[in-house]
């Protein structure tokens, strides 16, 4: 492999990987604090992006029940600008976390009363990701949309250089993809490492019976924790769309499996596991030579393996401790 | 009844086939194995039983064999099945509870990408044009096949159950190491149950590749395992009738909800959301409760569980 196409592959690498990170942050938060894997992640990522969508474009063209219904009239007050697409962006993330809200208020709660098998939740919240993505495809329909291609602003490569007289490019949405990953790892470590709200979370994380019996609210807690892990979701779902610019219903399907593959490798419930999951698989599938690129999504899968069988803690993850 | 073989019997058909899949599930998770695999399974019985029946290379074996060929589609969809079965189950059941399940979907997801890819599976367009078994003129003629099979299973899940394999898988299921400690080896029982799943899962497979004429990288995805593994839990996890019961239903659900149009498949969603919601026992879980006038019981422990993991 020459130099330059190393750096290009790199630099994709660390774009992809960090969406991959903060998409997979979404459902070690959820794992963490009660022990469930989340199955309707993928289709809360998915609905970030159409949300975002609605909010920037206003209008859908495709076939659907809402065909045709305009939400603002006179085109939306967000389009067409950089800064009130990132308003937009959060608006959208705020919507997929609120949408995790009511998932686990309508799905998980009723189930955690009563103490039911997690297996069961496993199944509740696929039904909820089956409800969500052909809800999707019934109002806006079954096609892609593409998202305004001035969604940043028209923005010229943020950076190309050469080396060893071939071009490297990079893309000024993956600079915004890793910035903002990077901010909002930064700001989720903030909040759990160091704020009461965090210490809270982990005392529940920890245990919940003795964090309830020390006064902590353990549903208010599992609120937030679904609201951060929509939100999160919502948001890569938005920056992967913009990135390829499509969004359709099946467009989370293959995240959400790729996102358990992530956090297996990084560790589950390690939320630095993520991170380093989420990066170690983009730069893995960034490497894949394009002549096998066709199994580029077994990539993941085959490291989601060879861990288990290797490390079955996860890269970061604490051993579990054998109950005698 | 013709008529009404015309109208249904494919439905039957469907609903046997996956009351089927739901035992190979059932298998393992008699040991409290969780496996996802067996759509896996179920994908390369097919696929081999799909090359067999159309392949240039098996033309001249299509033509000494004449019917025969049928079983030995099964037998190889069996014994394929099989040997992944023990390729994959003995590093994958050093894991438990949830890193089983998910070790178990990437096997699925790595077979059907190298499905996608190979030449001799037909690629993204996967192998059609699977000559009927035996020449059935109807699909639901497909129920002479799958419904001995399914009875054939039956029994040898009651039987298995009675015996001394059977109360070893059920050891094991409890409590792992107590099993353990008290001379049952663990690994080879997990191993024979999943072993057993597999190579119903690869027959079925078999079976099925003439039955849908078409086979492709589809028949063995993510979803066919979580429509399995809800099929198994909507049913009951716990008795042989179980995934029988929840099979059948999860698949003739779409079909009755058919006058539904477009939103049937949001219903779908929503029955297994209420289904794991207010039937944690299952179906027949349930329905056993009812029959029996609330005897004493131990606290049974869960099932293995991702909370388990955490501890």
């Amino acid at each position: 492999m020459e130099f330059s196409q190393f750096v290009q592959s790199l630099l994709n690498g660390l774009a992809i990987g960090s969406v991959y990170a903060i998409f997979a942050l979404g459902y070690t938060l959820v794992f963490s604090i009660l022990g469930i894997i989340n199955f309707a992640h993928g289709a809360v990522f998915t609905l970030g992006a159409y949300f975002t969508y609605t909010l920037v474009v206003g209008e859908f063209s495709n076939n659907g029940l809402l065909k045709g219904v305009a939400l603002f009239p006179g085109g939306s007050p967000l389009s067409g600008n950089p800064l009130t697409f990132a308003l937009a962006t959060l608006l959208g993330a705020a919507g997929a976390g609120l949408i995790a809200v009511l998932i686990e208020r309508l799905a998980f709660r009723p189930m955690r009363s009563r103490g039911a098998d997690p297996l069961l939740a496993l199944v509740s919240s696929l039904g909820v990701a089956l409800v969500i993505v052909n809800l999707i495809q019934l109002l806006v329909g079954a096609e892609i949309y593409n998202f305004p291609s001035d969604a940043y602003g028209e923005t010229p490569p943020a950076l190309s250089f050469t080396l060893g007289g071939k071009i490297v490019i990079i893309r000024t949405v993956q600079v915004i993809i890793f910035a903002v990953s990077l901010v909002m790892l930064a700001v989720l470590g903030y909040v759990i490492g160091r704020t009461k709200i965090g210490k809270a979370l982990r005392a529940v994380a920890e245990n919940p019976t003795t964090a309830s019996l020390l006064g902590i609210s353990v549903d208010r807690f599992i609120v937030i924790t679904f609201f951060l892990s929509g939100f999160v979701g919502g948001l890569a779902g938005t920056l992967v769309g913009t990135a390829f610019g499509v969004a359709g219903p099946y467009f989370g399907v293959t995240y959400g499996l790729k996102g358990l593959a992530v956090i297996v490798l990084g560790g589950l419930g390690s939320i630095p596991g993520a991170v380093l999951g989420g990066l170690v698989i983009g730069l893995a599938e960034a490497f894949v030579p394009a002549e096998y690129s066709a199994y580029k999504d077994a990539v993941a899968f085959a490291l989601l393996f060879v861990i288990l069988l290797v490390r079955p803690q996860g890269l970061l993850g604490r051993a579990a401790i054998q109950k005698v | 009844m013709d008529d009404f073989l015309q109208t249904y019997g494919f439905l039957i058909a469907t609903m046997l086939q996956a009351g089927l899949l739901g035992l190979s599930l059932y298998f393992p998770l008699q040991a409290g194995q969780l496996s996802l695999a067996s759509p896996g399974f179920y994908a390369v019985g097919g696929y081999a039983a799909a090359i067999l029946l159309t392949n240039p290379a098996f033309a001249g074996l299509r033509d000494t064999l004449g019917n025969g060929m049928f079983p030995l589609t099964w037998l190889a969809g069996a014994v394929l099945g099989g040997l992944l079965g023990v390729v994959v189950g003995v590093p994958a059941l050093r894991l438990r509870g949830i890193y089983l399940a998910l070790a178990t979907i990437a096997f699925v997801e790595i077979l059907r990408v190298v499905a996608l890819n190979l030449t001799v599976t037909g690629g993204a367009v996967g192998i059609f044009g699977i000559p009927q078994a035996f020449g059935f003129q109807d699909r639901w003629q497909y129920i002479f096949l799958f419904l001995p099979l399914l009875l054939l299973t039956l029994l040898f899940a009651r039987q298995l159950e009675r015996s001394r394999v059977g109360r070893a898988l059920r050891a094991i299921r409890e409590d792992e190491l107590a099993a353990d400690a008290m001379g049952v080896p663990p690994t080879q029982y997990k191993v024979l149950a999943f072993v057993i799943g597999a190579v119903l899962a690869g027959l079925v497979g078999a079976m099925s590749a003439p039955f849908l004429n078409t086979w492709n990288a589809k028949q063995g995805t993510f979803d066919a395992s979580i429509t399995i593994l809800a099929a198994v839990l909507i049913g009951g996890s716990r008795n042989i009738w179980g995934p029988v019961v929840g099979g059948a239903l999860l698949a003739a659900v779409p079909e009755v909800l058919r006058f539904l149009a477009d939103w049937r498949l949001v219903i779908n969603g929503l029955v297994l959301v209420v289904a794991s919601l207010y039937l944690p026992q299952g179906i027949v879980g349930a329905l056993e409760r009812l029959g029996r006038p609330r005897p004493p019981q131990r606290p049974t422990p869960a099932p293995v569980s991702a909370a388990e993991v955490k501890s």
